[in-house]
């Protein structure tokens, strides 16, 4: 009966004809999606809030006034709002719809229901609206005897008043609850009318309810109604945690995930995301290779697992998979110089980074999924971890217009000590005297034909430039509670340091549109994000040149041409390389990158919903590198034919991921169940060519203008990927929690015989401050969970096709016989296997003091196995190795602790800090056959895999003033033997590592600070290592003035020896120390103009900032920087930048 | 109710769909269209053929600059080795090592140089596509049977080819037929003798399938009028190769009656001038019985033979990039008669304030032109009688062997040899041999090993090279590379290193 009454009162208020439910799932989503888009049209061109003051108006009249100022859909019964329908007072200003109702309502004997956009008037007893309904028409009895236990409806709202569903309301003191369905509404039946209802949301402040506060408990209505608005949740726990195919939250997860948000990308003015993450998330360990804009990162998740293969994470973007590397290039692949750019990682043939090809502003927040509760579902592509980048949404509200304008510096943080005029020349006679050699003819700065007297500082002309930053960005976002959108659009230029004019530019724009149909079934969400960048840079990089004697010529000639410093007693040759020259040397990189994604969902039940992700992701690099002739010394241009190299690369790859969703509660517990499958392909077409023989400079972009073409390495591959995934998520009370993920994943990287694998996981938690005994003996624990995961994932990057026999053609300029020719390409092993990480994790997290301090400790233990490896093999069978899976295990263990504290936390000014520290360890634990594999030699069992050795370093001969390493004895030797004396080992994996995290409110100031620290040995920095100390090679050997402290005479007891023009002998481990760093990452100070000023110039928000990047350094270090360690290629600059912020 | 089971079915069906699409279907990929699958590309003529063409290719274009490789580079390490060349003082470690006869195996587990065995890795390298080639050719059933037979004719030439340099460098060599790793991997060395009648197996299966006249790069006889280069294999080449063979395993017989068949070819073989010698065939020069097509180019140029870029001097040597520093040892300058025209056709100097170095000049165009004009030559019709007037020498055929030698003779301008003896004559084709074919694939090292002269002579020589511990015996062969006793335990170093 009650059913049926329900029905029939819903077919009478329905306002569109009714769609046959019989006809096909797809046509309904499709008319759905068009009401929908109707709907919120009509919505969308009126305000959401309601405005109305009135005296003694009659309800009809309020409601449609309402109808008419937010553009709902109204249904009534006239006959039912005339005879029930009491007058009203209203007077209300800017509210929402659900408020003004919730007003107009208030003594009223008739209720309402909100549906979407829709308003529904009902009587309160649907039994009498049936009565009324079959024309009884009675009298509405306004005082019957109160029911002992009335029955309550309560709708569950976030701020935005959207609905939330499956928010838990639970009677308190009482184990029973039920969750709200999609209209965010659920009915408790025969609530004791004294009780206190619960209602919680992850990510959403928890509310208590007392039906005692309902007005209609007193007017003894037996279906009381409420209205809870939640709002979300400041508290660390509670955040939103996206996860792989989902989302949770700190409290509730089982997982070792890390989220970084948007707003603190956004305050580190860097060229890459990933670089803001630095410091900022526990085992996640970046290296920035240069300080290049657009250049290599190398990152890691909780170590090295794999000794041969890739060790990129996968960075999905928005639910779509993101190449973790930038394509064969001109300076990379083939030629195999990772060229200005560096590479991202070691083992990498590429340069760059492709996520410097995503715009850091987009980013609502960045996920970095660790173990393999978080990551297994991934399968095959996550044993290094995940990074999950979710772009920026619109909101439901106004329209609104945000203007972000900043403007910054860069400059070389560090300069080196080197050596002046006087000092160089002194070393290079004292070299000279200690060699007994005489000045010779090419010893130019000796000889007379460079001006002995000059002095250049090299640093200065070289990196001691400034380099341009800005960055503009406008976003429109805005929507109602049916349809959002937002779109934005960014420019961002960065110059270099560098003289010359290079700088890498790019435009990106970044949409998003999300609607949900009228009666919340059907989802839609479209985004993307297109950026092109223009990236100018010399063809090398130019800090190699700092070294140049201090004596070197002038750079320019009196009448303004480049100085060559001819040389009149070798024919007037040139005697150096002018640097500068290098600015003839050009690389250029225009490179567009495209990621998109539909999402498309239904409900086709409560709790039940079908989801389909389709993406498709494009990155497009073109590369020029040209060598000019004014970069030729003036004697060679007559030999030298104008050559230019061209790349051209596009990636292509799509995915589809359908997906089932169910969930439920069962057994006063919550269930959440997902079934997927994923399909992927990834199409790769890169190809390079060398032109030469173009007429002049200007000609050489040009590929028609060259005279002779030369195909270099063309990488067309293809790439599938398919995959069934399902996971099931059982939370009981928020106390105990079990998640079980599985996949089954093929890749087309491997042979038939072994293309398809089983990944899985479990993970368990247990929030333990919710027992008895935890609130009892515990009281100032308000919250303890402790999480254990186990699980195995793979990694399939071996490179496409490797288990394939191939031929491969080989380009003659001059082919033979005039046909192709085509050589083997290698063994080849059809019988390649996955590698395999088991990933086991156990952590604990607590809360203290109402969690104002949230202490997380993780125990992480990843083994990684099967491991893909070149076998060594004798050249007898043709080749020297083939690809073979060794049953090597390698051990990363990893302590990650995180600790957030709310030191002060008032109205008027609030501090809290987070710290993180990872200590993380690296052992090779077995290796059958390591011997026979090409890491012989190189790795030791029971040790990382980032393992050296080295002499041991005994000192500088007193007798004559050469280096002495201990042989395996402990004997001074000058002459050890590889083989015997390499006795010391170091690994350059860091000891430990982390950051500490600060941010100050004060009324509308915000000071925010990290600081990043590494503890790590590796080589420092003396002298030149490029030339030995006293030697003239190539111009550059200018050295630090550390080296003065040189030995001199004998019985000189020094740590350097003798200047020289040769070689002094092996120094072992001398320069081997610790070169552990602090350092101010960033710093962000803003300040948001207060209500009054900004009500006066009609904006939302007005705001100012300063972000500053590196900004100072703690080190032993002698070199540039410790976080790249290399004397040739431009650290990481320290940024500064100043900006404002306006809403409209 | 119903609506609800209806859309049940409906997710039903398409995660069915779903999960029966899924798997393999969805990770097959087609092979990439950048390579050829050894599945296939012994299915058709052009892609069969490329892989025999390219070893060719190779064994013309490898830089004479570069450290691995047979032909130019491996002139010149033997030939520093030998008697032949000196050596630029500042050049690299590994040139040196080859100069002064201390090529070293660094000891195992260590990195070290690795100078002594890039022979060997480039000539097991290329065995590899001859033995793959053999076997996909065998099992081939789409070709055309002519072509077929001819490539299958070209590997097996190549196979001995390379055999023959490994033996002579080496000693005894693991005899791969397969291209089996495990099987290579695991190879015992086999004696040499064993390895040379491989050489003679395939060159006498070489001779029946190779063709008889010069095919170009489709396999086909060129058409006439133009003049065939002999850039491709024939009867002829196998003949030849086995005449060497036959020669060094002192099979005198074999060797004289396998030179007399090409010799007797007046058709296609006749000696040219000392000028014409390394021209290619449609230059003017019958003698060739094999050549390498130069590939290689700079811009739009084309290069000449490699041999010409290595030897030809502009300049003094110099260089730190292995670019021209060799010269003509004085043994070598000194080691031609007086008036003989090779010493003025064949070599030229250099001279500046430094000093007068001289140059073989075989060779002439060393710098890009717009046509090239002289081909590196492998097998040619002077060396043919050279080996078979020792050949007949050794059968007691004096006049024989004289009128062989005296052809040689004639054409450097030199008058009859006045040796008459057995041993005489052997001493007489030896020298001239060492002027007929210095510089040319390592002949004179070769040959002093061959003749057992090796000692003899280096135990002057390497001396005056700089070493000055003086020569070992042992150093008559190279070491094997370290990383292939380490790889195979099977394979034992050569005695002395």
């Amino acid at each position: 009966m009650q059913i049926a009454a329900k029905r029939n009162a819903f077919a009478k208020t329905k306002p569109l004809p009714i769609l046959s439910r019989q006809i096909l799932l797809m046509m309904k989503c499709t008319a759905i999606l068009l009401l929908a888009a109707c709907l919120s049209a009509s919505a969308g061109t009126s305000a959401q809030t309601v405005s109305l003051s009135e005296k003694r108006i009659s309800l009809e009249k309020a409601l449609l006034a309402i109808k008419k100022q937010s553009g709902y859909n109204l249904f009534y019964k006239v006959e039912m709002l005339q005879a029930y329908g009491k007058p009203v007072d209203v007077n209300i200003k800017n509210v929402s719809v659900p408020e003004a109702l919730q007003e107009v309502f208030r003594n009223q004997t008739l209720t309402y229901e909100v549906a979407g956009t829709t308003i529904i008037v009902k009587e309160k007893s649907e039994k009498k609206l049936d009565l009324l309904t079959e024309g009884l028409n009675p009298r509405l009895d306004i005082s019957p005897p109160p029911p002992p236990n009335p029955d309550v409806t309560i709708t569950v709202l976030n701020t935005d008043n959207q609905p939330l569903e499956g928010a838990s309301i639970i009677i308190k003191g009482q184990n029973k609850g039920i969750a709200t369905d999609i209209n965010g509404r659920a009915t408790l039946r025969g609530v004791d009318p004294n009780a206190t209802v619960i209602i919680s949301f992850t990510g959403y402040v928890n509310q208590e309810y007392k039906l005692s506060s309902n007005p209609g408990l007193k007017s003894g209505v037996t279906n009381l109604t409420a209205l809870i608005r939640l709002a979300a949740s400041t508290n660390e726990l509670d955040q939103v945690q996206i996860i792989a195919y989902g989302s949770t939250s700190k409290r509730l997860q089982t997982g070792n995930v890390t989220t970084v948000k948007g707003e603190d990308i956004e305050k580190q003015p860097v060229n890459n995301p990933l670089l803001a993450l630095e410091g900022r998330v526990p085992g996640l360990f970046i290296t920035q290779v240069n300080g290049i804009p657009g250049g290599g990162i190398s990152i890691q998740i909780q170590g090295q697992n794999s000794i041969g293969s890739g060790n990129d994470p996968l960075y999905v973007i928005d639910g779509v998979p993101y190449p973790s590397q930038n394509q064969a290039t001109v300076f990379g692949g083939a030629s195999g110089t990772p060229g200005i750019l560096g590479k991202s990682s070691a083992g990498s043939q590429f340069s760059g980074n492709p996520l410097s090809y995503i715009n850091a502003s987009d980013i609502e927040s960045i996920s970095v999924l660790k173990d393999a509760d978080a990551t297994a579902i991934y399968g095959s592509r996550a044993a290094n971890g995940a990074i999950l980048i979710t772009t920026k949404k619109g909101k439901a509200g106004p329209t609104k217009l945000d203007i972000t304008l900043q403007q910054g510096w860069g400059k070389v943080g560090h300069f080196l000590d080197l050596m002046n005029s006087q000092q160089y020349l002194q070393m290079r006679k004292e070299g000279k005297r200690n060699d007994n050699t005489a000045v010779s003819s090419s010893d130019y700065d000796l000889n007379g034909l460079w001006d002995s007297t000059r002095y250049t500082d090299w640093q200065k002309v070289m990196i001691g430039g400034t380099a341009g930053y800005s960055n503009y960005g406008v976003t429109i976002s805005g929507g109602t509670t049916n349809i959002q959108y937002l779109v934005g659009g960014t420019y961002h230029r960065e110059t270099t340091v560098f003289p010359g004019n290079f700088a890498n530019q790019d435009v990106s724009v970044h949409f998003n549109i999300s609607s949900t149909s009228a009666n919340q079934k059907f989802h839609f969400q479209f985004s993307g994000s297109y950026l092109s960048d223009h990236n100018s840079l010399p063809g090398i990089d130019l800090t190699q040149y700092v070294f140049l004697a201090p004596v070197a010529p002038a750079l320019y000639n009196p009448d303004g041409t480049l100085n060559w410093a001819p040389n009149p007693n070798a024919s007037g040759n040139s005697s150096w390389v002018n640097p500068l020259a290098q600015q003839y040397n050009l690389y250029d990189n225009t490179t567009s990158s495209l990621v998109s994604n539909a999402t498309l969902s239904y409900r086709i039940l409560p709790g039940l919903e079908l989801k389909s992700n389709f993406g498709f992701t494009s990155l497009t690099a073109n590369e020029f590198a040209g060598v000019l002739i004014n970069s030729i010394a003036p004697e060679s241009r007559p030999a030298y034919t104008r050559t230019s190299q061209f790349s051209f690369n596009t990636l292509k790859s799509w995915i589809i991921e359908p997906q089932l969703n169910y969930n439920r509660n069962i057994w006063n517990g919550k269930i959440d169940v997902l079934v997927g499958a994923s399909v992927q392909q990834q199409g790769n077409d890169g190809k390079q060519i060398t032109a030469s023989g173009f007429a002049n400079d200007q000609l050489m972009k040009d590929l028609k203008s060259a005279t002779s073409w030369f195909s270099g390495v063309a990488d067309i591959s293809d790439y599938k990927y398919n995959g069934g995934f399902g996971r099931i998520n059982y939370n009981w009370q928020d106390k105990y929690m079990i998640n079980l993920t599985a996949r089954r994943d093929g890749s087309s990287r491997f042979g038939d015989y072994n293309r398809f694998h089983n990944f899985a996981s479990a993970g368990l938690g247990w929030i333990f401050s919710q027992e008895v005994f935890a609130k009892k003996y515990i009281p100032f624990l308000s919250f303890g969970k402790l999480k254990g995961s186990y699980g195995t994932t793979g990694n399939d990057q071996i490179g496409n096709y490797s288990y394939l026999n191939l031929y491969n053609s080989q380009a003659f300029g001059n082919p033979y016989q005039g046909v192709t020719s085509q050589a083997p390409g290698g063994l080849s092993n059809p019988y390649l296997q996955w590698e395999e990480t088991r990933k086991l994790a156990l952590g604990i997290d607590l809360g203290f003091w109402k969690d104002r301090v949230l202490i997380s400790a993780m125990y992480n233990r990843n083994r990684s196995s099967n491991e893909v490896i070149n076998y060594t093999l004798s050249t007898v069978t043709g080749f020297t190795s083939i690809k073979e899976n060794f049953p090597a295990l390698v051990q990363n263990t990893s302590w990650e602790f995180l600790l957030n504290t709310r030191n002060i936390s008032t109205n008027q000014f609030s501090w809290s800090s987070s710290f993180n520290l990872t200590i993380p360890q690296n052992k090779l634990i077995s290796f059958p056959g390591l011997a026979q594999s090409s890491f012989s030699g190189k790795l030791y069992i029971g040790q990382p895999l980032t393992i050296l050795n080295n002499y041991s370093f005994y000192g500088v001969d007193p007798a004559t003033g050469t280096y002495l390493v201990r042989n395996v004895n402990g004997t001074p030797t000058s002459s050890p033997n590889f083989t015997t004396d390499l006795t010391v080992f170091y690994t350059t994996l860091p000891k430990f590592y982390g950051g500490f995290q600060n941010s100050f409110n004060y009324k509308g100031f915000q000071l925010d600070f990290l600081l990043q620290f590494v503890s790590q040995v590796n080589n420092n920095f003396y002298g030149n290592p490029a030339a030995i100390p006293g030697s003239f090679g190539a111009g550059k050997g200018n050295q630090t003035v550390s080296e003065l402290a040189r030995w001199q005479k004998p019985g000189d007891i020094s740590f350097f020896a003798r200047f020289s023009s040769n070689f002094q002998g092996t120094s072992g481990d001398r320069v081997v120390e610790d070169l552990s760093y602090a350092r101010l990452k960033n710093l962000s100070f803003s300040y948001q103009f207060g209500g009054k000023f900004i009500k006066k110039a009609h904006l939302q928000n007005l705001g100012l900032f300063l972000n500053a990047q590196n900004v100072f350094t703690l080190t032993p270090y002698k070199g540039f920087d410790p976080e790249n360690l290399n004397t040739t290629t431009l650290p990481p600059l320290r940024v500064v930048t100043l900006g404002i912020k306006v809403g409209i | 109710m119903l609506s609800i089971f209806k859309n049940k079915i409906s997710v039903f069906v398409l995660l069915l769909a779903f999960g029966s699409a899924g798997c393999k279907k969805l990770v097959e990929v087609d092979p990439p269209v950048t390579s050829t699958t050894g599945a296939s590309i012994y299915t058709d003529d052009v892609t069969a053929t490329t892989v025999l063409t390219r070893l060719y290719a190779s064994l013309s274009g490898t830089a004479y600059n570069s450290t691995s490789g047979l032909s130019t580079p491996f002139s010149k390490k033997a030939g520093l080795s030998a008697d032949e060349l000196s050596l630029w003082s500042g050049a690299g470690t590994s040139d040196i090592a080859y100069y002064t006869n201390t090529l070293a195996a660094p000891a195992i587990g260590s990195g070290g140089i690795t100078a002594g065995n890039e022979t060997w890795t480039t000539c097991f390298g290329f065995i590899y596509t001859c033995n793959a080639a053999i076997e996909g050719l065998n099992a081939a059933t789409t070709l055309t049977p002519s072509v077929k037979q001819q490539l299958l004719g070209e590997a097996k030439f190549m196979r001995a080819f390379y055999y023959f340099y490994l033996v002579n460098l080496y000693g005894d060599i693991p005899l791969a037929l397969s291209s089996d790793y495990r099987i290579n991997n695991s190879l015992l060395r086999s004696p040499k003798a064993q390895v040379y009648l491989q050489m003679i197996a395939d060159l006498k299966d070489a001779q029946t399938s190779l063709s008889s006249t010069y095919l170009n790069g489709q396999l086909k006889s060129y058409t006439s009028p133009v003049i065939p280069e002999r850039v491709r294999p024939t009867s002829w080449a196998a003949t030849a190769l086995l005449a060497r063979v036959y020669l060094y395993t002192g099979d005198w017989a074999g060797a004289e009656m396998q030179a007399s068949t090409v010799i007797n070819n007046t058709t296609l073989f006749s000696l040219s001038t000392l000028s014409n010698t390394f021209l290619k065939t449609s230059s003017g020069n019958n003698e060739a019985i094999l050549q390498l097509q130069p590939v290689n180019t700079s811009g739009t140029s084309f290069f000449n033979s490699e041999d010409a870029r290595l030897f030809v001097l502009s300049a003094a040597p110099a260089g730190v990039n292995s670019t021209h520093i060799v010269y003509l040892s004085p043994q070598l300058l000194s080691a031609f008669e007086t008036g003989d025209a090779r010493k003025t056709n064949w070599v030229t100097s250099y001279t500046d304030g430094t000093g007068t170095y001289s140059f073989p000049n075989k060779y002439k165009l060393a710098l890009a032109g717009a046509s090239v004009n002289e081909y590196q030559t492998v097998l040619r019709l002077g060396e043919q009688y050279l080996i078979r007037a020792e050949a007949r020498a050794q059968q007691n055929n004096t006049s024989g062997a004289q009128g062989d030698l005296n052809m040689i003779r004639a054409r450097a301008g030199l008058g009859v040899t006045s040796a008459n003896t057995q041993a005489g004559l052997l001493t007489a084709i030896s020298h001239e041999r060492q002027v007929e074919l210095f510089c040319e694939w390592g002949h004179r090292w070769l040959d002093l090993k061959r003749t057992g002269n090796v000692d003899a002579v280096m135990n002057a020589v390497t001396p005056l090279k700089g070493n000055t511990n003086g020569w070992k015996s042992y150093q008559q062969l190279y070491p094997l590379p370290i990383g292939d006793v380490q790889a195979n335990p099977n394979l034992v170093q050569n005695s002395g290193y």
